[in-house]
């Protein structure tokens, strides 16, 4: 396990906070008819983060009376931003407003920084201040500062949904109720390498391996964003959804992040399908915020 | 719920299916393929040779791949095309590599470092001119996966009687669409096939990336006759009775992406004797992997092992 928490974890994280507040949100929405349907309504948002950077991201909006509650589907280590995930229902529109944000990099994105996968996880790891995934931070926590402006939104309900970022979206970004998290890359990096040859946790090896005068700056950089230093700011209640035993993140693996969450938490080790461990997450977002005898929405083939 | 093993789709092949993918592949063929395979050392390893592949398709477009050999080897490789999954970004196959394959993975148009002259975005691909067969993305899309092989015999380390292909979801399409397409191929292995009874997956269930054509119907309801004469052009069932090579398909039979009935419905109208059907219950759209991965690695060896 990492013991390196930087001395100045708190100041770092401090600065990045500071410098989003200093940026207007300054959102922009424009209607998207062709993916509305008739029971929720979908809009593009465009909106600033650190730079200032332009992002994008798609918010769907239950029709009927709100508040609802809201997944927000937090950036990803892809290129591709989905509405809501492959293979979620499509209904699921109907009961939670939902929100997916491309962070610097991604598709849509993508300008000026148009990130390459395997690439994105390395970009300016030369130094604290060139390294991209700050700037990735800063879009995840901008993306949950837009949510909170937006009118229909019940505020005691608002999980984020993704890899990582859900956590560090929680961490950095009270208004997170609840995470819905698959930690793949950023729970002690440089220790999970040995374990695997594959990305994205590879990109990190590569990187090491190409630039071994610059390894120990790498591995310094990557603690600030190690989510073992950020579990202890989380008082969401979380679910964690862990590989199976023989997984990088394993529940063993991740034994040490739940303990260290203060928060309700649940650790998932997969069932090795990808059926049994969704139906698994969509009865435990269900049961959170709508309590347990509210059945959840699932695609026809999980019924 | 619990698929139908005899479940049949509704797509018609169109009688002039294989004229018209004639002249498709015809003009392809008159396009110099023109290919650079540039050494990445940083994504090299002491014994993996990666390399960042480039080449033309259709329409001069650029395609892109990664292409990842053993550093030290003996003799000719077996050569292994691994195509991408829908929204996926396309891997670096070293794990293939590293089994003894010389193997290319490649993007597709509009895929990431691919998309600089073609890029309908995500959603889009699917219904990107979908009102004609000339037009549609995956008249394209298809042909950059099968320009793949091409490469793979192009390549002086890769015995070109030793060649598969494989990928799951829409990588189980493309490992179809070129299975049926290619001579070449010996051996394939297609799991979760997308790109497979369109119109009956977008009845069957409302998830993306098959919703989009539900969104493209409801915008375009006048198109709908259009929609369905291009995708008969398109749809793996169409195409699975020109397959004659060794195959095995897996399936989830929750699978919530692909259904599982489009599954059955093109397993059946396989043309290969020699073909085998997975079928995983108590599994989504990974249909299996867990367990299946092995049975691929197998299935590979016995067809593309012996020199």
């Amino acid at each position: 396990m990492s013991k390196n928490r930087p001395s100045d974890f708190g100041s770092f994280w401090y600065t990045v906070g500071k410098e989003l507040a200093e940026i207007p949100v300054a959102p922009e929405v424009e209607s998207i008819p062709m993916r509305s349907t008739d029971f929720a309504d979908l809009y593009g948002v465009r909106l600033s983060s650190i730079g200032p950077y332009r992002l994008f991201g798609y918010l769907s909006i239950p029709k009927g009376d709100g508040p609802f509650p809201v997944i927000y589907y937090v950036p990803k280590n892809a290129s591709v931003l989905e509405i809501i995930p492959q293979g979620t229902s499509n209904e699921i529109r109907s009961r939670y407003i939902t929100f997916s944000l491309a962070c610097r990099g991604m598709r849509n994105s993508d300008s000026p920084y148009a990130a390459m996968y395997p690439g994105q996880l390395t970009d300016g790891l030369e130094s604290h201040e060139t390294y991209v995934y700050r700037g990735i931070v800063a879009d995840t926590v901008r993306g949950a500062d837009y949510i909170m402006t937006r009118p229909e939104v019940d505020k005691n309900r608002v999980a984020a949904w993704g890899n990582d970022n859900a956590i560090l979206a929680a961490a950095l970004h009270d208004s997170i109720t609840h995470i819905v998290s698959t930690p793949a890359y950023l729970f002690d990096p440089i220790e999970s390498l040995s374990k695997t040859d594959s990305y994205p946790l590879a990109e990190f090896g590569d990187y090491i391996r190409s630039n071994p005068s610059n390894s120990d700056m790498a591995r310094s950089i990557l603690e600030y964003f190690n989510l073992r230093w950020h579990a202890q700011s989380i008082t969401a209640n979380t679910l964690i959804m862990a590989d199976h035993e023989d997984g990088i993140y394993s529940t063993e693996t991740l034994s040490d992040l739940k303990e260290l969450i203060p928060g309700e938490i649940t650790l998932h080790g997969s069932e090795r399908s990808s059926f049994k461990d969704g139906l698994f997450a969509e009865n435990w977002i269900t049961s959170e915020m709508f309590g347990k005898e509210v059945s959840p929405i699932v695609p026809e083939h999980w019924r | 719920m619990v698929p139908d093993p005899n479940y049949i789709c509704s797509v018609e092949k169109p009688e002039d299916f294989d004229s018209f993918w004639e002249d498709v592949t015809k003009t392809l063929g008159n396009i110099d393929i023109d290919i650079s395979c540039v050494l990445d050392d940083f994504r090299s390893t002491e014994d993996i040779s990666v390399y960042e592949v480039f080449f033309n398709s259709l329409d001069n477009i650029r395609v892109s791949g990664w292409y990842a050999v053993p550093s030290k080897h003996s003799g000719k490789l077996p050569g292994l095309m691994l195509v991408p999954g829908y929204q996926s970004d396309p891997p670096i196959p070293r794990e293939w590599a590293k089994k003894g394959y010389a193997c290319l993975s490649v993007n597709p148009r509009g895929k990431v470092r691919s998309r600089s002259q073609f890029d309908p975005g995500y959603p889009g691909l699917l219904t990107y001119g979908i009102v004609d067969r000339n037009t549609y993305s995956y008249r394209g899309f298809y042909c950059d996966a099968w320009r793949g092989i091409d490469f793979l015999l192009d390549r002086d380390e890769v015995d070109s009687e030793r060649i598969a292909v494989t990928g799951s979801s829409q990588g189980g399409g493309l490992t179809i669409t070129t299975a049926a397409m290619r001579k070449e191929v010996k051996a394939a292995a297609a799991g979760a096939p997308y790109l497979c009874g369109y119109m009956d997956a977008i009845e069957l269930t409302h998830t993306y990336p098959y919703e989009e054509i539900n969104d493209y119907l409801r915008s375009n309801p006048g198109s709908r006759k259009r929609v369905e004469d291009t995708l008969s052009y398109f749809d793996g069932i169409s195409f699975a009775d020109r397959i004659k090579c060794p195959i095995i398909v897996n399936i989830g039979l929750q699978d919530n992406v692909c259904p599982p009935e489009t599954g059955y419905a093109l397993f059946n109208q396989i043309g290969s004797k020699n073909k085998k059907l997975y079928e995983y219950d108590g599994h989504g759209h990974e249909a299996g992997r867990y367990i299946h991965s092995r049975i691929v690695d197998e299935f590979l060896e016995e067809h593309l092992g012996q020199e």
